[in-house]
């Protein structure tokens, strides 16, 4: 016999309370790491979006606010305020290359989908783009279609097919190798077909720039302001409005998995403290045989600490396949469409963190009725029937 | 000095305060023989039982003293109490008090757990105590399928699980028919025969009449002198 045994013996002879119990547990925990990798993954998503991008400063619409860059990096469509004259002031400034976007939406067989009209050549080099499969844009003002891999092979489509966009059938040219970014589940029109198929005469959403000298960002972002009364951010600036965004939706998610792990916490206590009573006489025994208060104490504790351990366990598996369902359908709003199809590993620090945190509110949850069980007389243990 | 394993002096135990005191032991000097088998009589509510969580070291005395094998018991803390008490006092209660979700051969093994003893003795040595009681048999079985008197045998053999010189009883045989009690009560005069100090409460002339030993309680105090 050891100590693990016997408190496993002791936390198994009820085992409908054990089980609902750690129930519990294992939902709170499941809740806490649901919301925890999905924060996780968004956050990582993101940065990734933010250096896809592959700018320093982005030019927005004027009085543009965090909905906006968020929009920028999930591809939402966005008000398009930025006119030809303003697209060729801002890139009549030396020292740094300026990529105009039209960033609208259509839907794929009933499915939204972005839409982005480039600058063929600009936005090829600017991106470092290959093409996997078919040609690209033959000429600046090409008709048809380069799609996003995941795109292509989501609607079966490939260079020859021809795919219908907001209401004009256009022929697919290629297919973009994949990027990993929200470019891969794209629709890219050439500038001038995107305008005319938009209605959108001259005019664009937002302006990507990457200065020559990086150490000269804040100086260009001055440059454009000078040239355009139209609003600059800087990359960093754009990540971290997003990420505060972010931050606050993940704590919002996280603030109520909390209150999921107090209410199985008490579930511990409520357990614990029936348990003490319930083997009053046990403990008087156990007294009697010469454990000490000490021992008492660590043998209750034990037995909270193993419901937080199995819980966490359990809660974490629970979490994590959660957020591998729950994933996909996520809403379509920018803010949490970086979340489809971005939660693909498990993070092992998470894992074991859960764990470790579930065990540790287990443990505090059983300090008290350890503390009543450990203060129990033998006598009064003893003659309580 | 006599050679006596316990020894209180002017041990008394109070319950409760002004109107609501109720004075349960009133000065009870007692010597009890090494190596005897003495029983503790005494009409319900005179403080048999008190007395024997006394000597027992399992409550605390409102004044006087008791010596276990030489040691002033309530000099010592609560840890160093608790470790007097597993070395030297093997208790057995009227209510079996087994751990109920463990078999018969993993109840003595909690006790010598307790006891220090590495789990990979525990097993052969439990073995050993339950067929000192006659029970090598009923290892595996747990409580609810064990008789009232192979209960009470379990909850001896674990009491011997430190090897104590004493053993220390409330009413062991109070809840058992004839041959139950008459079970339990030769596996008790076996062990003193072998040395063993055994301490018992009861209830039962029958089993005061095999004592060797006998204390009267009666209103807190000793009636007479143990007759040796």
């Amino acid at each position: 016999m050891t100590p693990g045994k016997l408190v496993f013996k002791n936390i198994t002879r009820r085992r409908g309370r054990f089980i609902f119990t750690l129930l519990g547990i294992v939902i709170g925990m499941a809740s806490f790491v649901t919301f925890m990798a999905l924060g996780g993954s968004l956050k990582s998503q993101i940065q990734k979006e933010s250096a896809a991008l592959g700018a320093n400063l982005v030019v927005t619409p004027k009085g543009s606010c965090a909905y906006e860059q968020v929009s920028i990096l999930t591809g939402e469509q966005l008000p398009t305020t930025i006119t030809a004259e303003e697209v060729a002031a801002i890139r009549a400034i030396e020292g740094m290359t300026a990529i105009p976007y039209l960033a609208e939406r259509s839907a794929i067989d009933n499915r939204p989908v972005s839409v982005m009209g480039i600058l063929p050549e600009e936005t090829l080099r600017f991106k470092n783009w290959e093409v996997a499969a078919g040609s690209y844009f033959p000429s600046a003002d090409a008709e048809g279609a380069v799609l996003g891999s995941v795109l292509a092979e989501q609607f079966e489509l490939a260079p020859g097919s021809e795919v219908r966009i907001r209401g004009t059938l256009m022929p697919v040219l290629g297919v973009l190798h994949e990027t990993g970014g929200k470019d891969d589940l794209t629709v890219f029109l050439s500038m001038p077909a995107a305008q005319q198929l938009y209605e959108q005469k001259e005019r664009v959403s937002y302006v990507a720039v990457r200065v020559d000298r990086l150490d000269e960002v804040d100086l260009y972002a001055m440059k454009i302001k000078d040239a355009v009364s139209l609003g600059v951010v800087s990359d960093k600036q754009m990540l971290g409005s997003v990420l505060s965004i972010v931050g606050t939706v993940n704590m919002t998610l996280q603030l109520i998995a909390a209150v999921a792990i107090l209410a199985a916490a008490f579930g511990i206590v409520n357990t614990m403290m029936t348990a003490t009573y319930e083997r009053k006489r046990e403990i008087g025994i156990l007294q009697a045989m010469g454990a000490t208060r000490g021992g008492i104490f660590r043998l209750f504790l034990l037995e909270s600490g193993i419901y937080g351990l199995l819980g966490g366990l359990g809660g974490a598996v629970l979490g994590f396949a959660a957020s591998f369902v729950a994933a996909p359908y996520i809403g379509q709003n920018a803010a949490t469409s970086f979340v489809k199809g971005s939660q693909t590993s498990i993070d092992p620090l998470l894992f074991v963190g859960a764990v470790l945190f579930s065990t540790l509110v287990a443990m505090v949850s059983g300090l008290y009725p350890a503390w009543k069980a450990s203060n129990l007389s033998p006598v009064e243990a003893i003659s309580y029937e | 000095m006599s050679d006596a394993i316990i020894r209180t002096e002017r041990l008394t135990k109070e319950y409760g305060r002004g109107a609501t005191l109720t004075r349960a032991l009133r000065g009870v000097d007692l010597e009890i023989p090494r190596g005897s088998f003495t029983c503790i009589v005494g009409p319900s509510g005179h403080g048999k039982s008190t007395l024997m969580h006394l000597v027992g070291g399992l409550d605390r005395p409102t004044g006087g003293s008791v010596w276990l094998d030489g040691q002033e018991m309530f000099r010592l803390g609560g840890r160093q109490l608790a470790a007097l008490r597993a070395r030297k006092i093997g208790f057995v209660f009227q209510f079996f008090n087994l751990l109920q979700s463990l078999t018969a051969l993993e109840n003595v093994e909690t006790a010598l757990m307790l006891a220090g003893v590495p789990e990979a003795r525990q097993k052969t040595r439990a073995a050993e105590l339950l067929a000192l009681v006659g029970l090598a048999e009923k290892a595996g079985a747990k409580p609810g399928q064990l008789s009232g008197g192979q209960q009470q045998r379990v909850a001896i053999a674990r009491a011997l699980a430190n090897d104590p010189p004493v053993l220390l009883m409330d009413e062991p045989t109070g809840n058992l028919d004839s041959a139950a009690e008459a079970e339990v009560m030769a596996v008790l005069e076996e062990l003193n025969r072998q040395g063993k100090t055994v301490i018992l409460v009861t209830h039962s002339s029958e089993i005061a009449a095999r004592a060797g030993n006998l204390v009267r309680v009666r209103d807190g105090m000793i009636e007479a002198d143990p007759a040796v």
